[in-house]
């Protein structure tokens, strides 16, 4: 008996392996499992059986009963899967393209911004503002750029009137927060800022920068580099490496540049780089106590660190852009992709 | 400040290839912009910073070069034969303004022959891109790039009287530059002049009528001092700007005259066969006395963050030329150079030893405690802000905020008050602070439309510049422009309200800008009775094919009353019932009007009115239109019978026929 029922599975088998169309396999489910299909067949022999051997082949029968449905749901599955539903005779193309509902995109600048307000958040740096238009004191003198003096070179501005000008750097809001708080400090202000260049690849009259500060007691040198490693780090990516230059700016002392390996070309040399391996991408220093003085700080009890970046320079290096005025002409093709 | 590679080395022995050596300046903080192969040499272009004017010469950069790699620095010696003739018999110098000219020297020079320099010399100011003249120029111009001082070499027998006053221009005196230029001096400017005339702008420029040529057989040499400051002004204000200004203005070394000059006229004997007249022509308001300070090496540790010995810290200041006076366990009282004006403070000889042990050998490491941030309410409502239009498909644009005068860019959406213009623009098209972002936003849509880009949604979130007591008033507005109509983007606005979570009455009313927007498709939006800002579609004049709308809010105000506190209330068990009405009324109706008749009705369980169609055509009589809307009814604490909605859409349907006349449309 229990050859039988193997046999019937053996068959079941083939004939499903043989099956190609829903209405075949349909066909195979009333041969084996229908009211007069194999299987009740089988069950019509059970009342002839010996009393002893009618449960255990009952049990065997359902057993059958069980895998062959099994096996027959199974090939219809997959059968209709495969197969094309048709509606009055058209075919449903499910290749034909979806309907895009269509998103915008955050300015590139914007992005960047917001990842470095996002890096120094998690170090506990408050986002704060400034005004674009400034008096010349907090831009210069506070910022001990007296004048008449050459380092003033480097920081073309334009003029409103006698003593207000649109801001050259986003240094200005560490004097006016300073001016207002006690330390401890830490805050970074991202802004607009201005200088009278001529537009090219290169430059424009307007950009951005995020400007940082901290302040407390015994805030070394160290504390900076660690803290612009682990942006840097972080924004960049593990792999970069990061060199320090010294440099002059009339608000920290000591100063000084920072670079990291180029990552177009990993520090062999580019002309992204100008063959040298590295690029600048932002300045640093311990705050100049002359700076702590016009905020009236306590220079001995009081050190702090400051640090600015361009936002245009870093966006262009991180995704290679080469031109400065693709951000401002805003072609949605440029925005897009970003 | 380009420098030749050959040149650098006589001054020291060191064993560094031209680019290993670039390296070591850039890592001291002379950054090596470029380094060129010139003949059989290098020109190295150096960016030295402004704070650093002893190494706009030669000689100090060789000094930065020792204090990195170690080793002796070798000047040139200046001993000389002179003439038993004292130079007082050929000159007599008065300095009139010891503020401007604190120092003034003077040697004369007898019989020289001016001629082509010798090669070697040539090479070496081709080298580094000065154009070789005559032995005498040259020289004048060789010293001044090995020491730094600019030197000036007159013709000393077209000096009148041989006389030489450093005084104050007269106002409208008149001079001939060397390069030809006849200019107008002011009272404000310090010149050299002889009995007659100005024959030189100190710090700046010689005089044509003084200079040496072929013909010149007797030479007068400056080398003097004079105020920082005022040579920088003096040369921003005639627009003239040379080697010799740009150092002066940073700081010359008050030290390095005398050689300088002592070099000089060694030179013009050695080259030009001249005959160095004794002596020397000094007017010195006061000896310069070297400044000193004292060095806490507790002090170097704490801003470095790094155990410097003292020991370490004294052997680098030795090695930058500086001189210990006195070293106590953590002190060291240093001396400074006369070259290094820019070292008066402990901190600036901080910097100095940081720069020398090497910023990259300070270790990366922090201590700083945890401190929590939290996001200002501003920030919060911006970046909600931006992620809204963002997911409806507006593009994020970022435009000038510098304009151009045009009259659309004078718009005056926020102040009556004129806009700020800039007193020293590039240009035209940069010249005025924006009132408003339209126009730029417009600009943009332009942009787009000539690249292809037809149909586009954009906004911006910038600040404008309103005139103020002091400062001006920076608003920050957050502007739109969408390809839609105007109920398109005031459906974008109301439902940008509600999603800042503001339940504040708004109300829109007609406004009128011509310049910007189409007439009567514009409305100003009131929130709590202040203007939060414009909605319109754009005006045709612009010269757009399609029309489009254009927004602008005022952000501040925006986040001033968004409210992110959620409160839950309670969800009713009770099932809504909804009724479509709608009702013919004359073409003046508004539907703000319709809306107010409803509500004044005050039904409790009137949970909702929605608008959804206006109808004008057949079964409706002229003048008049079909308003169509839906009401929405829902009590907290019951079913709703039918009897109770009826009651209430027919007390509704009476106020709006006693108020505004309505009747019910049959369908």
């Amino acid at each position: 008996m229990l050859k039988k029922t193997e046999k019937v599975k053996r068959d079941l088998q083939e004939e499903i392996r043989a099956v190609t169309t829903l209405k075949d396999a349909e066909q195979l489910k009333i041969k084996y499992l229908g009211r007069k299909g194999i299987i009740q067949d089988f069950m019509k022999l059970i009342p002839a059986l010996p009393a002893e051997q009618r449960a255990e082949f009952g049990q065997q029968i359902n057993a059958l009963k069980a895998e062959a449905a099994n096996f027959i749901e199974e090939a219809i599955g997959k059968l209709s899967r495969e197969a094309i539903p048709k509606v009055n005779n058209e075919i449903f193309d499910i290749t034909l393209p979806g309907k895009l509902p269509l998103t915008g995109k955050k300015h590139p600048l914007t992005q960047t911004i917001d990842d470095v307000k996002e890096v120094f958040a998690r170090l506990g740096f408050d986002v704060v503002y400034g005004p674009e238009v400034e008096l010349e004191y907090y831009n210069f003198e506070a910022l001990n750029i007296p004048a008449d003096h050459p380092s003033r070179t480097d920081f073309d501005t334009f003029y409103i009137k006698n003593d207000i000008l649109l801001r050259s750097q986003t240094s200005t809001v560490q004097i006016r927060v300073m001016e207002k708080q006690k330390p401890p400090i830490r805050i970074i202000a991202p802004g607009k800022v201005y200088r009278p260049d001529t537009v090219d690849a290169r430059h424009s009259f307007m950009f951005h920068q995020v400007e940082g500060l901290l302040v407390d007691e015994g805030v070394s040198f160290a504390d900076l580099k660690e803290v612009l490693n682990q942006f840097i780090k972080t924004y960049f990516g593990k792999d970069v490496r990061m060199r320090f230059r010294p440099s002059f700016f009339p608000f920290t002392e000591p100063s000084a540049e920072v670079d990291i390996s180029c990552s177009l070309c990993s520090g062999k040399g580019c002309s992204v780089c100008s063959y040298s391996g590295w690029v600048e991408i932002l300045g640093a220093g311990m705050v100049d106590p002359h700076v702590f003085k016009a905020v009236h700080y306590d220079t001995e009890k009081y050190t702090g660190f400051a640090f600015g970046m361009g936002v245009e320079r870093i966006t262009m290096l991180k995704h290679g852009i080469s031109d400065i005025r693709l951000f401002y002409e805003n072609d949605i093709r440029f925005l897009s992709q970003f | 400040m380009k420098i030749s590679y050959n040149w650098l080395k006589e001054y020291a022995y060191f064993y560094l290839s031209p680019e290993e050596l670039a390296d070591k300046l850039t890592n001291a903080g002379l950054v090596v912009a470029d380094i060129k192969p010139v003949e059989d040499d290098y020109c190295l272009e150096v960016e030295v910073t402004s704070n650093r004017p002893d190494c706009l010469g030669i000689i100090g950069i060789t000094r930065e070069v020792i204090a990195a790699v170690g080793g002796e620095l070798r000047i040139p010696d200046t001993d000389f034969e002179t003439l038993s003739t004292k130079v007082t018999k050929f000159i007599d110098v008065t300095v009139e303004d010891p503020v401007l000219c604190p120092h003034y020297t003077a040697r004369v020079v007898r019989h020289v022959t001016v001629r082509p320099s010798p090669e070697w010399m040539q090479k070496k100011l081709r080298c580094i891109g000065i154009r070789p003249v005559n032995n005498i120029v040259d020289i004048t111009n060789y010293v001044m790039m090995e020491t730094g001082q600019p030197i000036h070499a007159f013709d000393l027998d077209k000096i009148s009287d041989q006389k030489i006053v450093v005084r104050r221009a007269l106002d409208g005196e008149m001079i001939v530059a060397i390069n030809g230029v006849k200019r107008a001096l002011f009272h404000d400017m310090l010149v050299i002049a002889d009995s007659k005339r100005p024959v030189a702008i100190a710090g700046v420029m010689g005089g044509k009528e003084t200079e040496v040529s072929d013909s010149t057989r007797n030479i007068l040499l400056e080398c003097a001092l004079f105020e920082p400051g005022h040579v920088r002004r003096t040369s921003k204000e005639l627009g003239v700007f040379t080697d010799s200004s740009y150092r002066f203005e940073r700081g010359t070394d008050p030290g390095g005259i005398e050689r300088a000059s002592k070099r000089a006229v060694k030179l013009m004997k050695e080259l030009a066969d001249g005959e160095i007249v004794s002596g020397v022509i000094d007017i010195k308001q006061r000896e310069y006395e070297k400044k000193r300070i004292p060095l806490r090496i507790e002090r170097l540790q704490k801003i470095l963050g790094i155990e410097i010995k003292r020991d370490i810290a004294s052997d680098i200041l030795k090695r930058l030329q500086f001189t210990i006076v006195n070293e106590i366990d953590n002190f060291i009282d240093v001396v400074v150079p006369s070259f290094r004006g820019d070292i008066y403070r402990e901190i600036d000889l901080i910097e100095e030893i940081a720069r020398i042990y090497g910023y990259n050998n300070i270790p990366a490491k922090t201590s700083i405690c945890v401190r929590g941030s939290i996001k200002s309410k501003y920030e919060v409502v911006e970046d909600c802000i931006r992620q809204f239009f963002i997911g409806l498909g507006f593009y994020e644009v970022k435009t000038f905020s510098i304009v151009d005068i045009s009259p659309l860019q004078s718009v005056k959406l926020w102040s009556e008050q004129d806009a700020l213009d800039i007193a020293n623009p590039l240009r035209q098209e940069e010249s005025r602070m924006r009132t408003s972002l339209l126009p730029s936003l417009i600009n943009a849509k332009r942009y787009n439309v000539n690249h292809g880009n037809e149909s586009i949604k954009i906004f911006e979130i910038a600040r404008v510049y309103l005139a103020g007591d002091k400062l001006p008033h920076e608003k920050t507005c957050l502007s739109l422009l969408i390809d839609a109509d105007f109920f398109t983007l005031k459906g974008i606005i109301e439902s940008l309200v509600l999603h800042l979570g503001i339940s504040l009455k708004r109300e829109w009313i007609s406004f009128s800008e011509p310049k910007l927007f189409r007439d009567e498709r514009a409305a100003k939006i009131q929130l709590d009775d202040k203007t939060l800002g414009y909605l319109g579609e754009a005006s045709r004049e612009l010269g757009f094919k399609t029309s489009f709308c254009l927004s602008e809010l005022d952000m501040d105000f925006l986040a001033e009353k968004s409210n992110f506190e959620k409160r839950y209330h309670p969800l009713s068990l009770y099932p809504p019932v909804f009724r479509d009405l709608a009702i013919i009324v004359d073409e003046e109706v508004l539907w703000t009007s319709i809306e107010k008749c409803i509500t004044a009705t005050h039904i409790s369980f009137l949970k909702g009115i929605h608008f959804f169609d206006v109808y004008r055509g057949k079964q409706i009589p002229a003048g008049k239109k079909s308003v169509a809307f839906n009401l929405c009814f829902q009590a907290e604490d019951r079913t709703l019978k039918s009897e109770e909605v009826e009651t209430a859409e027919w007390t509704i349907l009476d106020v709006l026929h006693t108020t505004l006349d309505a009747e019910l449309r049959k369908l």
